[in-house]
């Protein structure tokens, strides 16, 4: 894209200059049934009490691509990559119109699952890392990820307390086991077994889901803190750049 | 002289009927023994239904677009192109990979993430270009009329014609290439 340079350099100086408060965003990752979600709600109820201004988004939640899996996994009609590019292309929309427009206003951005779910679910249904892992190019890297890890055990005890597990979250597109159940528990050990890889590459800083909620809680108002004084990651000048050169940015 | 082993035959180009009329040209080549038949963009409908979602949704990137052309030739790939040849018949994808790469160069996208896009496509047997700038308006064309439809102009960083140059130099040059 022409003018890259220029736009990085834009990036930079808009995210490293000291006169505004710079936008957040704060990832919460971890298998189903690891509580991410409570804990997610619990986070920016405290965020907006301390004055941030804070914007959520879901996993799989874009309203221009989201009926489109919706329908599709509705009729269990997906392939696995079929499944990995629709999901990247959600996220990709969301972070052109929702996650980078908050983050240039300066806002804290959680977000509910972030690529490493597409990579950890991708990964475990056979996909290559490196594909999967490029397709969400220009990365975009999270200030903080809190990874929410609980045995697969739980995880399987948690989600089954509430229902049965839907076809795709339980795997059963590549496990060929007919039990939802049964399927779960295989599926989400690999889930979990590829989140513990990435927890190590990517550095998550790792909550022990297993513990009380008001202690995990506390533990993430704690790292937050220390977390939030960190400097901006220049990882992220080509996705901020790209963006700004599709429009972005524009008041 | 007609085709008689089963062959991918890929067509690219610009503008969707001219696609169509060489993808029909492609076909009447193979032997009707082994003919398998056309696979065209959008058979599973994600572009249909993109469509119609509402503005208040965000317009696509081309990244964005592409993600979905990749979605949607996997699923031609799985159910129209692979079964055909796994029967011994030969098949047309038109349009197939390179018309896709020709409009994410033209928008400005990296070649590595185009190529590494498209690596679980197999290579085509055979590949034919068609060599026609006419872009029409409307969702009865191809994927890049409909590209031009979706994505505003100030995401697809230049004009319409400065777009489609590019692009047709890109596909002539890949045309040398092959």
């Amino acid at each position: 894209m022409p003018g890259l340079s220029r736009l990085r350099r834009r990036a930079r100086e808009h995210f490293t200059g000291g006169s505004h408060r710079r936008g957040l965003l704060v990832a919460f990752e971890g298998p189903d049934g690891s509580g991410k979600t409570t804990q997610r709600k619990l986070f920016k109820t405290w965020l907006k009490a301390e004055g941030y201004d804070v914007v959520t988004t879901k996993w799989n939640s874009s309203a221009l691509i989201k009926p489109i899996i919706k329908s599709r996994k509705a009729v269990h009609a997906l392939s696995p990559e079929e499944f990995s590019l629709l999901h990247g292309a959600d996220f990709r929309h969301r972070v052109e119109q929702v996650i980078l427009p908050a983050l240039w206003a300066g806002k804290v951005v959680i977000a509910d699952r972030f690529l490493f779910t597409g990579l950890a679910r991708d990964v475990a249904r056979g996909l290559d890392l490196d594909w999967v892992l490029k397709l969400y190019q220009p990365l975009l890297w999270p200030d903080l990820v809190f990874y929410f890890a609980v045995s697969a055990g739980t995880s399987g005890r948690r989600v089954m307390a509430t229902g049965t597990p839907q076809f795709y979250e339980a795997g059963q597109d590549v496990t060929d086991v007919e039990d939802p159940v049964e399927s779960y528990q295989r599926f989400i050990t690999r889930v979990i077994r590829e989140y513990e890889s990435l927890a190590l590459i990517f550095n998550f800083i790792t909550v022990d889901a297993e513990r009380s909620i008001a202690d995990q809680h506390r533990q993430i108002r704690q790292l937050f803190r220390e977390g939030e004084k960190r400097p901006w990651s220049d990882w992220n000048a080509d996705a901020v750049a790209e963006w700004l050169a599709i429009g972005g940015g524009a008041s | 002289m007609t085709r008689r082993k089963p062959a991918l035959i890929a067509v690219d180009g610009l503008g969707g009927a001219a696609i169509a009329a060489a993808a029909r040209a492609a076909l009447a080549s193979i032997d009707r023994a082994t003919r398998g038949g056309v696979s065209c963009w959008d058979a599973s409908g994600v572009f249909e239904e993109l469509a119609v979602a509402g503005a208040d949704a965000g317009p696509p990137s081309v990244r964005t677009l592409l993600l979905l052309y990749a979605a949607d030739l996997a699923f031609r790939l799985r159910w129209e192109i692979r079964p055909v040849l796994a029967e011994g018949r030969s098949v047309v994808a038109a349009p197939y990979v390179e018309t896709a790469v020709a409009f994410g160069r033209a928008a400005g996208i990296d070649r590595g993430w185009l190529v590494n896009l498209f690596r679980f496509a197999p290579r085509p047997t055979e590949r034919r270009f068609v060599d026609r700038t006419a872009v029409r308006g409307g969702r009865g064309g191809g994927f890049v009329e409909f590209g031009f439809e979706q994505v505003p102009k100030v995401m697809l960083g230049a004009t319409r014609a400065e777009l489609v140059e590019r692009m047709t130099a890109y596909l002539r040059a890949s045309a040398r290439r092959s």
